[in-house]
């Protein structure tokens, strides 16, 4: 317990710092923001007025502390680019709101697959006693692990989306109409994402499978008079999924910037597109939330996993 | 009854087991010695059924009871095995850390033993295995059986280990160096409970190791094995009085024991200045690492030790494993920043010998390099001492010859010699720069006993040579008596007891030191 | 015998590696130099021509060959990944041989900065760096560079840290051996071995951001050829013309299961 409010403070900490190097970063851009807002033709006077709409004359600290203060408050300002209509800017948080299940949903997706194919391919192959499985499932992760998951995004939508015509390519359907048909489209985004991790996973476990398997307390098992199924279920798989599960975590942040690009193949309306367009109109505001978003999102599941190896591996909590 | 007819084990087409010819006695404990490599874990692992696939059995077959357990050109017949493993015959390992598995409850894995091989119920079969665990002296059974193996200690481990093995009463119990990698107390208690065992249960024991004196204390007939073949078996006491053979013979004899006499002459030259000084030195560590939030703690780990080493003289330092002998050492040569006291040095550039002879050796270097580069680092310190090249290459040259090397050796890596070779390099490194006190910590455990003899006895000969005042650290107090003039006895940071080698030996004052005397 | 099997399987792996690497360096380096046709020059005759003996992966939207394109854009994805690796590299070993040897405050700040990129999604951080920085292959290199530091200091330090109080470097202490002999000459040759299967880890990751920016748009810059921009002009004439999108796509995964093959056939060969 004492183990997991230590580690709430870190990550608290660590999200400060993040904010403040993202906020300060962008402070050195070279740029006006004022006239990428107004354009060239606006008068001074309503230049001024807007900096200080904006509070772009205090100093970067006040400012900071000003954003800082209003993000708590879950004020996360406004867009520089989008504007609701004529008079009012866009709130950031509205901007983010509905992409942000998006996004979520499709790592959540990709995730599953990941742990769902992964840990049984690795199970089969690590036990695998033939030659020609064994250099199958090697050449197998090898190349998908080579082919980018834009490539493989493009790939599926040819494959899945062209030939086949198991789904419309650009045919998103919105959560908010239909949930079903929502993951029916995000699968094949999620697919694409998840290969290559599965190959990396599957080959991960297999790997570590075959060093549990070298271990004493194997022989000590068949010594006991175990099956090999028996050894393999009860005693080593257990071992060995324990390194994995931070593998999987690693992982994580991966699917995340994965998703990024995914979202740019298929034309998912998530924050990744939201982050690449806002980057380069220099959206910064926007900028600012997404990176301290995806920091916290990052952060919290290293946090998890952490926590929840601790719950599996015995010679870390049993102290 | 168990026998072993004509067996030979290869890996990859070479034999490391060759025709052996083994019979277990209803009862007994034979014992079945050898160096490392010399084949007698593999014929324990082939006896058990627990060889590597890689294993091939090209000669005769295993009998139990007139039940052929394994036969040559005829596959391992694993359901037969998984009948006897576990029930009629079991096994006992050295590392019982890594023996047992990390994340079950220990407990848990010994029930796995009854689960396989009785029809008994969950509540009766914690019951024996809590009676087990009682058994075999482990206090606090229902603690023991929650727990995880890294939640004990060594002794405890290896007492959940024998739980494990004998909860069957099997006929055949294989004790595969059981008591090597703990400390001699609970050594000689391990040994007195395998006895105990013994006698209760009636099983028949195969007990191996590579130390003689173990295997005179336990068992009745010894079998000595070398390279694959077993070279002379027969009573203890007729193959300890009259070997029969040259290598048990040079075996017996390597072994450092008390009751031989010991012919190094005492050469210290107590007259002049002590070559090292120590006065009143503790020496700290920090525990808890640097986290921020948990505050440091500094604990003492060795207290107020004292003593001066004479050029020529050797100074035992015995204890067992976490007692502060490594602390101790270290802190004498300064590598210990942490401590309060003084030490004095008469000499230039103390050295230390390290136990373990691999990576005590820069592995990316070769032998040449490594003698060579403790004087270009003087030289680099001092420009006086600066060497040539030249020069530098015939004083390593010279030091390998010295510390009995061939020359052929000096472009090879260490990764291409033995253990006694790499340990022989070891002291050559040391010596190049001609320091007058040499720090050796347990530099002969690692290394089988014939090695160890020799490596002993070139270690007294360049003392001899060059005047070396030795601090010799060994948890085996039998290394002590052969190598030392004098000896420290320490426990739990403190030198409790210091005397001359014969005071010490003859008349001990402290119990622990008498209880140290006993058990090894 | 069978040391003579293990030792042809680990051939395999380097064979097939160093095929593969060689001659996608090979085309990419020649590329820089003579490309079968123009990369630039536009043929509205020749638009999307399917691949033949005259433009052997076809041509795209503009009547290009894809081959001559492809050739430039591999030696633009490789040399840029080479120079990304060589600086994260350097940086890395300097770094990881202070902060692991020597460990203290600098350790402390160095590491929470490595972990706090390292968690952070790579190719997210290079594009806010670029955003920073701006677009261009200068500011590609020095951005990636810095992303890719994190992971070398890493593991450079954890080595560091293992061998700094190994009993050879002890005893090389006790000798009197000077500390910058001891980081470079005594440990260093000795974690050379992961080091290189690490780098050639890091070739494979950067070539995967390098390509995987310029398909978002950041990065090299059309007119120029790089392999992810070409995929992304591809993806929009997918039903027309699938062998644009497939030849930039297929030489990427080329050179990184070369290389992987090539690192693994290493890292077998050191075992």
């Amino acid at each position: 317990m004492r183990y997991v409010v230590k580690k709430l403070i870190t990550l608290i900490m660590t999200l400060f710092l993040v904010s403040a190097a993202a906020f300060l970063a962008f402070q050195v851009i070279p740029g006006d923001v004022v006239t990428s807002i107004l354009g060239t033709e606006a008068t001074p006077e309503r230049e001024e007025q807007l900096r200080e709409e904006l509070g772009l004359n205090d100093p970067p600290v006040t400012r900071y502390l000003n954003w800082m203060g209003g993000v708590l408050r879950g004020d996360l300002g406004v867009s520089y680019r989008y504007s609701k209509n004529m008079n009012e800017m866009m709130p950031v948080t509205e901007l983010i709101g509905d992409k942000m299940p998006v996004t979520l949903w499709l790592a959540a997706l990709s995730l599953v697959l990941i742990v769902a194919l992964s840990i049984p391919l690795g199970v089969i192959w690590a036990r695998s006693k033939s030659h020609f499985l064994d250099a199958a499932f090697g050449v197998a992760t090898q190349t998908a692990m080579a082919i980018p998951s834009f490539f493989l995004g493009i790939l599926v939508t040819y494959l899945f989306g062209i030939v086949f015509r198991m789904f419309a390519p650009g045919g998103y359907v919105s959560y908010k109409e239909d949930f079903g048909a929502f993951l029916g489209y995000l699968l094949f985004p999620a697919l694409s994402l998840a290969i290559p991790k599965i190959a990396m996973t599957a080959r991960f476990l297999r790997n570590s499978m075959l060093t549990e398997l070298g271990a004493d307390y194997v022989r000590t098992a068949y010594g006991k008079g175990c099956t090999r199924r028996r050894v393999m279920y009860g005693h080593v798989l257990r071992n060995a999924l324990m390194p994995v599960v931070t593998f999987l975590g690693m992982i994580i942040a991966e699917i995340v910037a994965g998703s990024i690009v995914i979202e740019q193949v298929f034309a998912l309306p998530g924050i990744g597109r939201l982050l690449i367009s806002s980057i380069s109109n220099r959206d910064l505001p926007v900028v600012e939330i997404l990176i301290l978003y995806i920091t916290f999102v990052v952060i919290f599941v290293y946090f998890l996993v952490d926590i929840l190896y601790r719950v599996i591996d015995p010679r870390i909590s049993g102290k | 009854m168990i026998r072993l007819e004509d067996l030979s084990v290869a890996f990859d087409g070479a034999e490391v087991v060759k025709n052996i010819n083994l019979e277990l006695r209803d009862g007994e404990i034979l014992g079945l010695v050898g160096e490392s490599g010399s084949g007698k874990s593999v014929t324990a692992l082939t006896l058990m059924g627990l060889v590597s696939d890689a294993a091939q059995v090209t000669s005769g077959r295993i009998l139990f009871d007139d039940v052929t357990l394994l036969e040559a050109g005829r596959p391992r017949d694993r359901s037969l095995y998984r009948g006897y493993q576990g029930n009629k015959m079991s096994m006992i390992f050295q590392e019982p850390m890594t023996s047992l598995n990390p994340t079950q409850r220990v407990g848990k894995q010994v029930d796995e033993v009854l689960r396989l091989h009785t029809g008994l119920s969950p509540e009766e079969r914690r019951k024996r295995v809590l009676e087990m665990f009682r058994a075999v002296g482990l206090r606090e059974e229902e603690k023991v059986y929650a727990s995880y193996p890294h939640q004990l200690s060594g002794g405890m481990r290896q007492r959940v280990m024998i739980a494990m093995a004998v909860i069957l009463h099997p006929r055949l119990l294989v004790a595969d160096e059981p008591t090597t990698a703990l400390d001699v107390t609970i050594q000689s208690q391990i040994i007195g409970l395998l006895r105990e065992i013994n006698e209760k249960q009636k099983n028949t024991m195969l007990f191996i190791t590579h130390d003689l004196n173990l295997a005179r204390r336990i068992c009745r007939r010894i079998a000595v094995m070398k390279d694959g073949r077993v070279v002379e078996q027969g009573d203890t006491e007729q193959i300890f009085g009259h070997p029969a053979r040259e290598y048990t013979r040079k075996l017996i004899e390597a072994v450092p024991s008390r009751i031989k006499t010991n012919k190094a002459a005492r050469m210290a030259d107590t007259a002049g200045e002590p070559a090292v000084q120590v006065r009143d030195l503790s020496v700290f560590y920090q525990d808890g690492g640097n986290s921020l939030f948990s505050r440091n703690r500094r604990r003492c780990v060795v207290e107020g030790a004292e003593f001066d080493i004479y050029p020529g003289e050797s100074v035992g330092l015995v204890g067992e494993s976490g007692c502060g002998k490594t602390s101790l050492a270290r802190a004498v040569l300064g590598m210990n920043r942490d401590i309060t006291g003084q030490v004095v040095h008469r000499t230039m550039g103390p050295q230390m010998i390290f136990q373990d002879p691999y990576s005590s050796l820069n592995p990316a270097k070769t032998v040449g390099w490594l003698l060579q580069e403790p004087l270009r680092a003087r030289g680099l310190l001092d420009r006086e001492k600066a060497m040539t090249g030249e020069e530098m290459e015939e004083a390593a040259y010279e030091m390998l010859r010295r510390v009995g090397m061939d020359d052929l050796y000096f472009h090879r890596r260490p990764s291409q010699l033995s253990g006694g070779q790499r340990q022989r390099v070891s002291i050559a490194q040391a010596l190049i720069t001609h320091p007058g006190f040499i720090v050796a910590d347990e530099p002969v455990s690692a290394l089988d006993v014939t090695i160890q003899a020799q490596i002993m006895e070139l270690m007294q000969e360049l003392q001899q040579e060059m005047k070396l005042a030795y601090l010799f650290i060994s948890h085996d107090i039998n290394v002590v008596y052969r190598m030392c003039d004098r000896i420290m006895v320490m426990r739990k940071g403190r030198i409790i007891e210091s005397g001359d080698r014969s005071e010490i030996f003859e008349d001990p004052k402290e119990e622990y030191t008498r209880q140290l005397l006993r058990d090894s | 015998m069978a040391s003579r099997i293990s030792s042809l399987k680990w051939n395999k792996y380097l064979f097939a590696g160093l095929f593969m690497t060689g001659l996608a360096v090979l085309l990419g380096i020649a590329g820089f130099f003579r490309t079968p046709y123009s990369t630039t020059a536009m043929s509205a005759a020749e638009r999307f021509d399917p691949p033949s003996l005259r433009h052997l992966f076809g041509t795209d939207n503009f009547g290009r060959d894809i081959f001559s394109r492809v050739m430039q854009g591999m030696g633009t994805t490789i040399l840029i990944s080479a120079l990304v690796v060589l600086f994260s590299a350097v940086l890395g070993i300097v770094l990881g041989a202070l902060t692991g040897y020597f460990g203290g405050l600098a350790d402390e700040v160095v590491m929470r900065f490595v972990d706090a990129v390292n968690g952070f999604p790579s190719i997210l951080l290079a594009l806010v760096m670029i955003s920073i920085l701006g677009n261009g292959r200068q500011n590609l290199i020095l951005s990636l560079g810095i992303v890719f530091t994190p992971s070398y200091v890493r593991i450079v330090r954890s080595e560091y840290l293992r061998l700094r109080d190994a009993d050879y470097i002890r005893r090389a202490r006790l000798m009197g051996v000077g500390k910058a002999r001891i980081l470079f000459v005594h440990i260093l040759p000795n974690i050379l071995p992961v080091f290189w299967v690490s780098v050639m880890i890091g070739l494979n990751n950067a070539i995967l951001a390098e390509s995987g920016m310029s398909y978002l748009g950041i990065g090299v810059q059309p007119p120029d050829a790089s392999l992810g921009n070409m995929l992304s002009d591809a993806q929009g004439y997918l039903q027309a013309a699938p062998w644009y999108a497939l030849a930039p796509g297929l030489a990427i995964v080329w050179v990184v299961l070369g290389f992987s093959l090539f690192s693994e056939g290493i890292r077998r060969l050191c075992e």
